[in-house]
């Protein structure tokens, strides 16, 4: 990684510090544990971290855990090679201790990626629920353990119910669980209900985040979802394809509202509760291609073909955070676009 | 829903017609007609795609390199489409190369039940801004549930449409919309149908198709295509015309395309012979043909019986190497047989 | 009373746990450790119930006890044994590679056995290549100046897992290298299908060639030779095609039916790799210790 992407990182974490540094101030001098904390909301957990420590002595000491952590200390040796961050490289499924002092723990060990999970859905099933199993039993011996915080999924809402445009968390719709493609979510389901047994039996501090969709820094332009195929094509002059009408809706956060309203709930989230993670704004994926063209300043057209019926919509309704932990949404839709460009601009 | 895809693939079934001995004037003849009367997508390349030349499927007459570039440089507004299996083209030696060349769709294929061996195909098309879409093949061979679940898996790696084919022509109408209609409603993805004529119901069998929901059919110039041919692509733009379908393809120029594939490009018109029906029968691949016809001649034995043969081993596509052994077991039997 | 190899098996998923059958049954082997990840796994129960030490601190058991074995088979994934493989050049053991690494020699038992035993880091290369570089290596001492060999297999669909699949490219350019490596012929195209049939079909190979005036009688003579030799380390494989020229090209088919130690009898693919390794093991047990 080089400068110019560091800073534009360090930008980012100065801004989502402007907002919310009154209320991560309980994280000082805390040890903090972020299983899978190799992966894209471990990145910016341990950027912000850094940011945090480096400019306002927070003295939060952060634990990484993940089963390969030596392409992440390559990659971001800004990183790597901090004496406030420690690496653990192991599965956690075959994890038996943690370090003694560590207060929080983030349970953010899964792919998110929705190839694996249908090619190798044995083992997506295994990791999460063995593996959040094994955690939170690992965590039940720490002596001064905050908060567990375990990432679910907004997918474990199923398919969309018709006439709501935004999903709050009591809006579960149905599964059709003998389907590939439910392998995913019945297994976060089921790793939540992990949680609220360990929470019921053993009195542990337990909150859980669904997160829905994100873009920005960090995020892969490679992966098959629709935001990136459209900022792919966008900055590589070619013509964004839309299969369908157009019409599903989406929204998108950007990670340094992601990273904040995370350490949040950390913090301060209710025992065994659920709290959605994501923009509210819900667009459609035209306007969304539409938005991306005109920030990108490019001339791409866009091609709407082969449509269909598909009128689902994936929205979280973020009342509960609002209310119950002052978070708010810093990042609009127009300016997650803008910095995501900006920053793959970078890359290009 | 009023627009129909169709999707030609003369130059890449056809070429099994013609073990795979295409010309370079040939394919020049064809782009040019098809470019000319508006169609949208055009496979060019060896029947078994892109890599695939080889003993087990047969030699082609052309590198890939030289098929794809010829082909490019004789389309405008037709896109470039190629054939991919994985196990025969990998993506370092092959994909690379084809997009080098110009190549702007791939249809990843595999066997129906296999589709998790198309995921890095698929990613590494769609990581590239190409067109990606899945191809399921033998798929008289799978239930409507397994296909959709395969389907589903191609969807989630980045297909852009899935296409079921009937590889052996062993589909009749009801088994297309049993599955068709199936698929349809539980992708977000475009379905379409690949019709073999080996018991002459391709046109009908894509007609079905089409009212269970699919939106891209292929087709084949006079239906110039393994076996008993495809379905005939210039009938299906007339009775699509006919029910007020749009196709984008003008009737008059894809017309003047056949006669000059007839004249240039196809030695003899596909016609369902006696091995063509006992292959559709028997669910084998429709590529076989050329292969069965001919060990059945050197070891002097009836085709039909090694057709029949290979669909009770369930052979797959790119299994071409089982008919020699089939028919040194049937030739033994013989002899057996004529021992006692 | 002979003296036995000590070896460890590195990995204990379905490979590893079928090696070590394969090992409490050799008369030059012994395995002193069995070494993974989780302790709960089924092979791990199963190594318990053998009396054989298991540990799942997996390389780092190895580092600290060097003195329990001399020689290890890795059975986990190509991207740890890069890592495995420098541990153990350090510790001065042998490492028998099953993952497709290829950090040390190539090895096909029934072909370069005594060269392969110069090297500390073997690679069993891939199931297809164990099934066909003997042939198409004994076709090109028959005609050296082969222009093209081909190589098809098919394998059951079950016998094919995650890794497998999502390393199909790997396993054509593998093994299409080790084709020309063995063979000396400068043009090789290697080809895999999977078959879903049920009851699951046996690993077939052909190998097809192009060879000019093939002498049919002496290659015959040496295909059944080789088969005999492979046959002595892989019992389920048995020549289906002899060498028949046809339509202007040479072909033979292989059949390769699994031993079914753990892995079931169908996984001929997965068991002729294990059947490699455990024959190259046995090798350095009888030259380096009797």
């Amino acid at each position: 990684m080089d400068k110019k992407q560091i800073d534009f990182l360090k930008k980012d974490c100065a801004d989502a510090a402007s907002w919310s540094i009154e209320m991560l101030g309980e994280l000082k001098n805390q040890k903090i544990l972020i299983a899978g904390g190799t992966g894209f909301l471990g990145s910016w957990v341990a950027e912000f971290i850094a940011y945090l420590n480096d400019n306002h002595q927070f003295n939060i000491s952060l634990v990484i855990l993940a089963r390969n952590t030596d392409s992440f200390k390559d990659e971001k040796k800004h990183l790597g090679t901090r004496s406030d961050i420690q690496f653990i490289s192991k599965d956690i499924r075959n994890i038996n201790e943690l370090p003694e002092d560590i207060s929080y723990i983030i349970h953010a060990a899964a792919s998110p990626d929705n190839r694996n999970h249908v090619s190798n859905p044995i083992e997506t099933i295994a990791t999460i629920t063995k593996g959040t199993d094994n955690l939170i039993d690992c965590a039940f011996k720490l002596p001064d353990l905050k908060k567990f915080l375990y990432l679910s999924s907004g997918q474990v809402y199923g398919k969309s119910l018709p006439n709501k445009e935004l999903i709050s968390e009591s809006d579960f719709g149905s599964f059709d669980c003998n389907k590939i493609t439910a392998v995913y979510p019945e297994a976060k389901r089921m790793a939540e209900a992990t949680c609220c047994a360990y929470s019921s039996q053993y009195k542990l501090p337990i909150v859980i985040a669904r997160p829905f969709s994100f873009i920005g820094p960090y995020q892969l332009l490679s992966k098959p979802w629709a935001i990136n195929n459209f900022i792919n094509d966008a900055l590589n002059n070619k013509t964004i394809r839309i299969i369908g009408s157009g019409d599903p809706i989406r929204s998108y956060m950007y990670p340094a509202d992601f990273v904040v309203w995370i350490l949040k709930i950390l913090i301060s989230g209710k025992n065994n509760s659920a709290y959605n993670v994501g923009s509210p704004l819900g667009i459609s994926l035209k306007d969304i291609a539409e938005k991306i063209i005109h920030v990108a300043q490019t001339n791409v057209a866009i091609d709407i073909k082969f449509n269909n019926h598909d009128l689902s919509h994936y929205v979280p309704d973020i009342a509960f955070c609002e209310k119950d932990l002052g978070l708010k949404i810093n990042y609009n839709f127009e300016d997650t676009i803008r910095r995501s460009i900006a920053w793959f601009k970078l890359l290009q | 829903m009023n627009t129909i895809h169709i999707h030609d693939v003369s130059l890449r079934d056809g070429s099994h017609a013609i073990s795979h001995q295409l010309t370079k004037e040939q394919i020049i003849a064809y782009c040019t007609a098809a470019n000319n009367a508006g169609i949208a997508t055009m496979e060019v390349g060896h029947g078994n795609g892109l890599g695939a030349s080889s003993i087990q499927v047969g030699l082609s007459k052309l590198t890939d390199q030289e098929m794809i570039t010829t082909a490019k440089e004789n389309l405008t507004s037709t896109k470039l489409a190629i054939h991919v299996m994985p196990g025969f083209a990998t993506i370092n030696k092959d994909l690379r190369n084809a997009f080098e060349w110009g190549v702007d769709l791939v249809r990843v294929a595999c066997h129906c039940t296999e589709a998790d061996i198309t995921e890095r195909h698929i990613s590494y098309a769609r990581e590239r801004g190409k067109e990606a879409i899945g191809a399921l093949m033998m798929t008289h061979m799978a239930s409507k549930e397994t296909l959709l679940e395969e389907a589903l898996k191609m969807q989630t790696y980045g297909a852009e449409g899935v296409v079921l084919y009937d590889s052996a022509g062993a589909y009749l109408p009801k088994d297309v919309h049993e599955k068709i209609s199936f698929l349809v409603p539980n992708l977000n993805i475009p379905v379409g149908f690949h019709a073999h004529n080996n018991l002459g119901i391709a046109i009908a069998n894509s007609l079905t198709a089409i009212e269970s929901g699919a939106q891209i059919i292929d087709g084949a110039i006079r239906g110039f295509g393994a076996g008993a041919g495809n379905a005939q692509l210039e009938v299906l733009v007339a009775v699509l015309q006919k029910l007020g379908y749009e196709t984008g393809i003008s009737l008059y120029k894809i017309l003047d395309a056949a006669e000059i594939a007839q004249e240039k490009i196809i030695k003899e018109l596909p016609t369902i012979n006696n091995l063509s029906i006992i292959s559709g029968l028997s669910g084998v691949f429709s590529g076989f043909s050329k292969h069965v016809a001919r060990i059945a001649i050197e070891n002097n034995l009836d085709p039909r019986d090694i057709f029949i043969e290979l669909g009770k081993r369930k052979v797959v596509a790119g299994q071409e190497d089982l008919i020699v052994e089939v028919a040194i077991e049937l030739k033994n039997n013989k002899i057996n047989n004529l021992k006692h | 009373m002979r003296k036995k190899l000590k070896v460890a098996i590195l990995g204990t998923g379905n490979i590893g746990t079928d090696l070590l059958i394969k090992i409490m049954r050799s008369d030059y082997l012994q395995c002193t450790a069995f070494v993974g990840r989780n302790l709960l796994s089924k092979g791990m129960s199963k190594a318990i119930n053998l009396g054989v030490k298991v540990s799942d601190q997996s390389i780092d058991f190895l580092k600290n006890n060097p003195e329990l074995y001399e020689l290890v088979f890795d059975a986990t994934t190509a991207q740890q044994h890069v890592m495995h493989a420098k541990v153990l050049k350090e510790l001065g053991k042998i490492a028998i590679d099953l993952t497709p690494a290829k950090v040390g020699i190539l090895c096909v038992p029934s072909v370069n056995l005594s060269e392969a035993l110069k090297d500390d880091n073997i690679n069993t290369i891939t199931c297809g290549g164990q099934a066909s570089i003997p042939l198409a290596y004994t076709l090109g001492q028959v005609h050296p100046n082969i222009e093209y060999i081909e190589v098809v297999s098919a394998i059951s669909s079950k016998s094919a897992g995650p890794g497998t699949r999502a390393n199909l490219d790997e396993y054509v350019e593998t093994t299409e290298a080790g084709i020309k490596y063995f063979s000396k012929c400068q043009k090789s195209k290697v080809m895999l299908i999977l078959n879903p049939a049920i009851p699951c079909i046996d690993m077939q190979t052909t190998i097809q060639a192009i060879i000019k005036n093939p002498d049919m009688v002496r290659i015959n003579l040496e295909i059944n030779k080789m088969v005999g030799n492979i046959q002595k380390y892989v019992p389920g494989y048995r020549l289906l095609v002899p060498p028949t020229y046809e339509g202007g090209r040479l072909i033979m088919t292989v059949k390769i039916k699994g031993v079914g130690d753990y892995l079931p009898s169908y996984a001929g693919n997965l068991d002729i790799i294990n059947c490699a390794a455990i024959a190259i093991a046995e090798e350095f047990s009888k030259t380096k210790i009797n």
